[in-house]
């Protein structure tokens, strides 16, 4: 007994705060006599400096009474993107935040959250011990989302305008006044004393072309162009200002530095490469889950959602084991769960292998779900049961040659005449192989089950074509490796790979697979597909304890039910071809004339026909000029310098060359990696200072909108109106001296066209938040006198009620005083919504498309006709959904195989991507393989990042967290490090291609083998890390937010591109951070 | 860390000085809930905790807790036993003991135990002496530096006493953190503690902990040896 445990103990690597609990005494004793002295006396005699209680509730009664010199309010973290719907406590004298915890409204905090329309006194008493509700109904914040209040007093922040007086990135600084700073930078002129810079008025050119030889880039105003972060809940105004009023095309978030893969790989599942839906699985009812590359508990959105469920979960008694594969060990993982949760370590950037072994396995066995899959159309797969469909049976042209080589079969191959502009469009339906008819039949047509597998050839009008069912080319594709290449690609045992895939078709509907920010490797986008094919296999879309997509948010921009927040009289249009190149290579000027001159492939450098806006490739298209250089950047929250692999040392000392780009502006609280290169930093508000109508994207399955609103002033300078200095402020000051559209004091209209003002934060969100009261088949409900006084509206309710229509206010403030709008929790499954406004097109109404066509076909009923017809009349009948069905479904088909990506071809060697999720080793943008160009002998090792629960990429700053966890040694297996005659805490430089970093050491035999693991966050150079001067005053810095490495810092360039660039994946043209070569070198 | 191990080191003498002063008489009855009627108790359910730190900086801000002191944190230990390496995380604050070894220490009776259970220490009586800190068992208690005083876990009785939970129990994320009166019988820890077998930490000592664990791995009861610490806060071996 004693020797096994010692044994055990001795083994027990330490994951973190083994001795963090004692920890307070040592740092503190050595201070102790002075404080004996009396000097710092306790507040409280028992309780210490703890704050007084914001309410008092006798348990008994229930009845409550509020500190009076406290406020309590709802509103939104943007501590993570996330963004939960917390409360926050504030001291009323100084406007302090003191503590932040949940919102008990919230499905993003509260299990399960209180009903919409529950009193707000009645949701603090929610909180208490009065019958241990707050048990019950706890609402939480997260370790971050407790820590980041402490950014609002940081004294790194921007609270004034700022203009640089030293060359960019010096760190020099001179506050300004406000209308200096929009002058300057909508004029332009001699700025900096560098020479002239050209402002917005003169770059707002909508008529000349960039390049007049290639007219297709768009005007000059492409040239002026928007870094955003994500959508925090203000981006709709962002929008509306440099793409609709401005008039540039070029906009862009983070999703290629942050999930990019994965949600392109979904986007190829689920038919949208660009808004890229997806799914997550159904915590609360799955059986069984894999986690892969995605660590629900530890980091990853919702956080606390996703980890208070696979807490519950893995602690209840309902049927429920995970795993988690992945190279690193996190929180995801359990001991205390035993068997329901394991742990299987794999090679970096391997999952597709995985992936593709298990579905390998799963077609030799038959153990996908054969009646799925068999499905033709929606109508058919509700009739029989089916929550969701894919496109399995659809048929795929194989015929290499023919003009239509790749693409899906459609009504108009086999003779169904439509107007061009919808030829092989949506309504042109799909065909299937009709099993009983033996024929070709289109899908829309199929009243049964079309052939799974087919591969063969049919008449198709007068051609006899080769074809194949999208099933049968995932098969081909699958099985182009054993299952024994597919474990050594990914070091998972052939046992491991069939256990996972056994138990995984185990539980009907009930399991689920899921990925996310594990997948941005150089095969990200192919190893992502492969892995949400999984789902696809068994069929668990919108199926209770399957994967279920979110219930999307109330929409506050647009043309709405109470303001039209969308168009407006003068809006540009914006057109052109993004600086990203995420547009086809073969629509430019550039492929036509190399077309022409005989050799169109390779173009200068990559393009990515099947992406979103690529915030990867912006900044060295600029610096390259191609396909155009930039002239002026604005950086609105974001921090490319930080986040996207391999950047900085691309493309730092370019940027802070004014004559590469000669006018960059930041907005943002704070001087970050990337805003510290700026020529002016403009201050935004800060997490509860501001504004934003926000959503929650993923795991949240009843529809729901977050509302955040100033529940304390903001810092930044005041304006002579009173109006805090920020982004809205800022751009509404731009638009207004430029005199554009969709801004100033008829800026708005209302649902009836007569103008409102555009003028101050308020007059965008409470609208916007008047629109979302009224959506919905009631508006909400008015909040009452003391919903108001008790959630702290009563600050802003002359904003309201000056702002807003007699009628409006106090349902917005209904809202506002619950931190937001949701539907009821407990219409998550069964409820029968009505149909999408596009649903027509993808439904595919049975005979929808007959009556224009001649049926060149002939298509017949299949023989399951009568039975399914009759479920498809039952289902008109609006009876309800089955019970297991979500509420919000996807009715578009699962893509098998995706032929928007089946048929593009690689800008590079124009060579055709695979269609179907594949397993293919990273490679670059030539097709070179990574390990070909950096061998393992020299680079035996490999990179990648993880996260903890606690530090994102700009959380630093916050000094709690740097308490519980200040640095980030980098983690190694304690076998590689034998090899290396490494220990823990020794100084090594962590070396790849693309640079070389100062670290220590952490054995852990949570690292796969051949790993070094980085956790994000850390690196900082900025956010306090470094002292500016401002107006001639040294700032103060602090050291410790430079602790640790920055993983990003030692990213790859593609060494087979010319220029400057970031090594992506192919596709998804995402950034790799997973699996980069790297090697240690003793310091 | 090895900065703070030297501050470890360097502060011993002045624990020493401490403990010089003089005792004090006993302590009058504290106010809030002291008839006796309840006994606060916490059930740490580790199944549920995902080692997210919640709990640890909702306290630093409740009780304003200074830079790298803990009334409460999370350790998290990797744990490797044969083919399989798995997390385990294991949230630590003062057990509130029936028998508490740190009170008897108190040269001026600045620590006690109030009727219902919670162990508070006197701010207007404590010289920072820290034989309390010595005393106890499970290292939960600290001279806070900002106070000079010895400074712990309250149940946050501040906030009990106001018909509220304990700040690390409102924002438990896992809902692993379950807190309750043991007297009530109605009250959600005494079902379980009625209901389970329940663990609490070094049990051997006799201090008779009322903070309980369900599904406490035994090797977790004692002291935890381990090699190397990834998340390392400034201190020493605990």
């Amino acid at each position: 007994m004693e020797d096994k445990r010692r044994s055990f103990l001795r083994k027990a690597a330490i994951g973190g705060g083994l001795t963090a609990f004692a920890a307070g005494f040592s740092a503190t004793a050595g201070r102790m006599l002075d404080h004996a002295l009396g000097k710092d006396k306790p507040k409280q005699r028992l309780n210490g400096n703890s704050l007084a209680p914001e309410f008092t509730v006798n348990p008994a009664t229930g009845a409550l009474s509020v500190n009076p010199e406290q406020q309590v309010s709802y509103t939104m973290c943007t501590g993570c993107t996330t963004f939960c719907s917390v409360r926050v406590r504030i001291d009323k004298k100084t406007g302090k935040v003191l503590r932040v915890a949940g919102n008990p409204y919230s499905p993003m905090s509260a299990d399960p959250p209180l009903p919409f329309q529950t009193p707000v006194r009645e949701s603090f008493v929610a909180l208490t011990r009065h019958q241990e509700k707050g048990l019950a109904g706890r609402s939480t914040a997260c370790g971050r989302g407790n820590a980041v209040l402490e950014q609002m007093d940081s004294p790194f922040r921007v609270l004034a305008p700022m203009k640089r007086v030293g060359p960019r990135g010096s760190g020099q600084w001179q506050p300004i006044e406000f209308d200096q700073l929009v002058k300057e930078i909508v004029e332009g002129g001699n700025l900096f004393g560098e020479g002239e810079v050209r402002g917005l008025r003169a770059l707002r050119d909508l008529h000349t072309p960039i390049d007049a030889q290639q007219p297709e880039l768009g005007a000059r105003v492409n040239q002026v162009a928007l870094m955003a972060s994500t959508n925090e809940g203000r981006l709709a105004f962002v929008d509306r200002f440099i793409k609709q009023s401005y008039g540039s095309l070029n906009m862009v978030g983070h999703g290629a530095y942050c999930g990019g893969s994965y949600r392109s790989g979904s986007g190829a599942m689920f038919g949208d490469m660009k808004k890229m839906p997806h799914a997550k699985p159904d915590l609360e009812n799955v059986e069984f889950c894999i986690f892969i590359g995605t660590a629900p508990g530890n980091a990853g959105n919702p956080f606390k959602r996703q980890g208070t469920l696979i807490a519950k979960a893995r602690s209840g008694n309902k049927q429920f084991s995970y795993v988690v594969v992945d190279p690193v060990l996190t929180n995801a993982d359990s001991l205390a769960a035993g068997d329901r949760s394991r742990w299987v370590p794999i090679k970096p950037g391997t999952d597709g292998a995985l992936a593709m072994g298990m579905i390998r396995w799963i077609i030799e066995q038959e153990r996908y779900d054969r009646h799925y899959l068999v499905q033709p159309n929606l109508k058919v797969a509700e009739a029989s049961g089916e929550a969701s469909w894919s496109n399995a049976t659809h048929l795929v042209i194989v015929q290499p040659g023919h003009a239509r080589d790749g693409r899906y079969l459609r009504g108009s191959d086999l003779g169904m005449v439509f107007p061009d502009e919808e030829r092989y469009k949506d309504k042109d339906p799909y065909v299937v192989y009709d099993p009983v008819a033996k024929k070709p039949v289109v899908h829309t047509e199929a009243r049964g089950e079309a052939e799974l597998f087919f591969d063969g050839e049919a008449q198709a009008g007068t051609d006899t074509l080769k074809l194949k069912s999208a099933m049968s080319l995932l098969r081909e594709e699958a099985f182009r490796h054993s299952l024994a290449d597919y474990s050594a690609a990914c070091g998972v045992p052939v046992e491991i790979i069939e256990g996972l895939a056994r138990e995984f078709t185990s539980h009907g509907k009930r399991a689920a697979v899921n990925a996310h920010g594990g997948m941005m490797s150089g095969s990200g986008f192919y190893n992502a597909y492969a892995v949400v094919m999984l789902n696809t296999l068994i069929g668990n879309l919108n199926r209770k304890g399957g994967t279920l997509i979110n219930g999307g948010g109330f929409k506050d921009a647009g043309e709405g039910p109470r303001y039209n927040l969308g168009s407006f009289a003068g809006a540009v249009k914006p057109s052109g071809i993004p600086i990203g190149r995420n547009v086809p290579y073969e629509k430019t000027s550039e492929f036509k004339r190399k077309k022409e001159g005989g050799k169109a492939y390779p173009a200068q450098a990559p393009w990515y026909p099947n992406a979103p806006g690529l915030a990867s490739e912006w900044l060295t298209s600029a610096i390259n000029g191609y396909p155009y250089t930039l002239k002026a950047l604005i950086l609105w929250s974001c921090n490319p310098l930080y986040g996207v692999t391999g950047l900085r040392a691309q493309i730092e000392k370019d940027l802070a060359d004014p004559k590469k780009l000669p006018l960059i502006v930041a907005v943002d609280p704070f001087i970050n990696e990337s805003s510290a290169l700026a020529d002016y930093i403009v201050p935004d508000s800060l997490l509860y200072e501001s504004w934003g109508w926000a959503n929650a994207w993923g795991g949240v399955a009843v529809k729901m909108s977050t509302a955040r609103w100033p529940v304390v002033e903001p810092k930044a300078r005041k304006l002579p109106d009173g109006q805090a200095i920020g982004m809205e402020t800022f751009f509404i000051a731009l638009a207004k001296a430029m005199a554009l559209p969709g801004f100033g004091p008829a800026g708005l209209a209302d649902a009836e066209g007569n103008p409102c003002p555009l003028e101050r934060p308020e007059d965008w969100y409470l609208r916007g938040g008047a629109n979302i009261a009224w959506l919905g088949k009631t508006p909400v409900p008015e909040a009452s006198d003391e919903d108001i006084d008790l959630s702290g509206v009563a600050r802003i309710r002359p904003l309201l009620e000056k702002t807003l229509k007699p009628e409006e206010w106090r349902k917005v403030a209904f809202m506002l005083a619950r931190g937001g709008r949701s539907q009821n929790y407990k219409e998550m499954f069964g409820l029968r919504l009505p149909p999408p406004a596009d649903a027509k097109a993808h439904a595919a109404p049975a005979g929808a498309a007959s009556g224009k066509t001649p049926q060149a076909t002939g298509a017949k009923p299949l023989a399951a006709a009568a039975v399914a017809g009759a479920a498809v009349h039952a289902a008109q009948e609006e009876a309800p959904y089955p019970s297991d069905w979500a509420t919000h479904r996807f009715t578009k088909p699962m893509q098998l195989y995706n032929e928007n990506v089946g048929t593009a071809k690689s800008s590079f060697t124009g060579k055709r991507f695979s269609g179907t999720p594949s397993w293919r080793e990273p490679a670059f943008a030539d097709g070179t393989p990574v390990r070909k160009k950096y061998p393992e002998a020299e680079w035996p090792l490999q990179l990648v990042s993880y996260k903890s629960p606690l530090q994102n990429s700009y959380s630093i700053g916050a000094r709690s967290l740097r308490g519980i966890h200040p640095d980030n040694p980098v983690a190694l297996h304690p076998e590689d490090a034998a090899r290396l005659g490494l220990h823990s805490g020794d100084s090594v430089y962590l070396e790849t291609p693309g640079g070389r970093a100062k670290a220590t050491v952490i054995l852990r035999h949570g690292v796969q083998r051949g790993v070094v693991a980085v956790e994000h966050g850390f690196g900082h150079r900025e956010l306090g890390a470094r002292a500016h001067r401002i107006g001639g005053k040294a700032q103060p810095h602090e050291a410790a937010i430079g602790a640790g490495i920055n993983l990003n810092d030692l990213g790859l360039s593609d060494p087979t591109r010319s220029g400057r660039n970031v090594f992506v994946d192919p596709v998804a043209g995402a950034t790799v951070r997973q699996g980069l070569p790297a090697r240690l070198v003793r310091v | 860390m090895i900065q703070s191990r030297r501050n470890f080191l360097r502060a011993l003498p002045a624990i020493t000085a401490g403990a010089a002063l003089a005792p004090a008489p006993a302590i009058a009855a504290a106010a809030g809930e002291e008839d006796g009627r309840h006994r606060w108790a916490m059930v740490v359910d580790v199944q549920k905790c995902i080692g997210c730190q919640a709990c640890t900086v909702s306290c630093i801000m409740e009780n304003a807790v200074p830079e790298n002191s803990f009334r409460t944190i999370v350790s998290t230990y990797e744990v490797h036993e044969g083919p399989r390496t798995n997390t385990y995380m294991l949230p630590r604050l003062c057990n509130h003991c029936a028998n508490p070894p740190c009170i008897p220490v108190c040269p001026v009776g600045a620590t006690f135990q109030r009727k219902d259970g919670v162990v508070v220490v006197d701010g207007d009586r404590c010289v920072g002496c820290a034989y309390c800190v010595q005393a106890c068992p499970y290292d939960a208690r600290f001279i806070n530096h900002a106070t000079g005083k010895a400074d712990k876990c309250t149940f946050c009785a501040h906030r009990v006493d106001a018909g509220l939970l304990p700040a690390c129990v409102e924002t438990c994320v896992g809902g692993a953190r379950i807190f309750g009166d043991l007297n009530d019988p109605d009250s959600k820890v005494r079902h379980l503690v009625d209901r389970n077998k329940m663990k609490v930490l070094k049990p051997e000592m006799g201090t008779q902990p009322h903070v309980f664990y369900l599904g406490l791995d035994e090797r977790f009861q004692g002291h935890v040896e381990g090699a190397g610490t990834l998340w390392q806060p400034s201190g020493h071996g605990g």
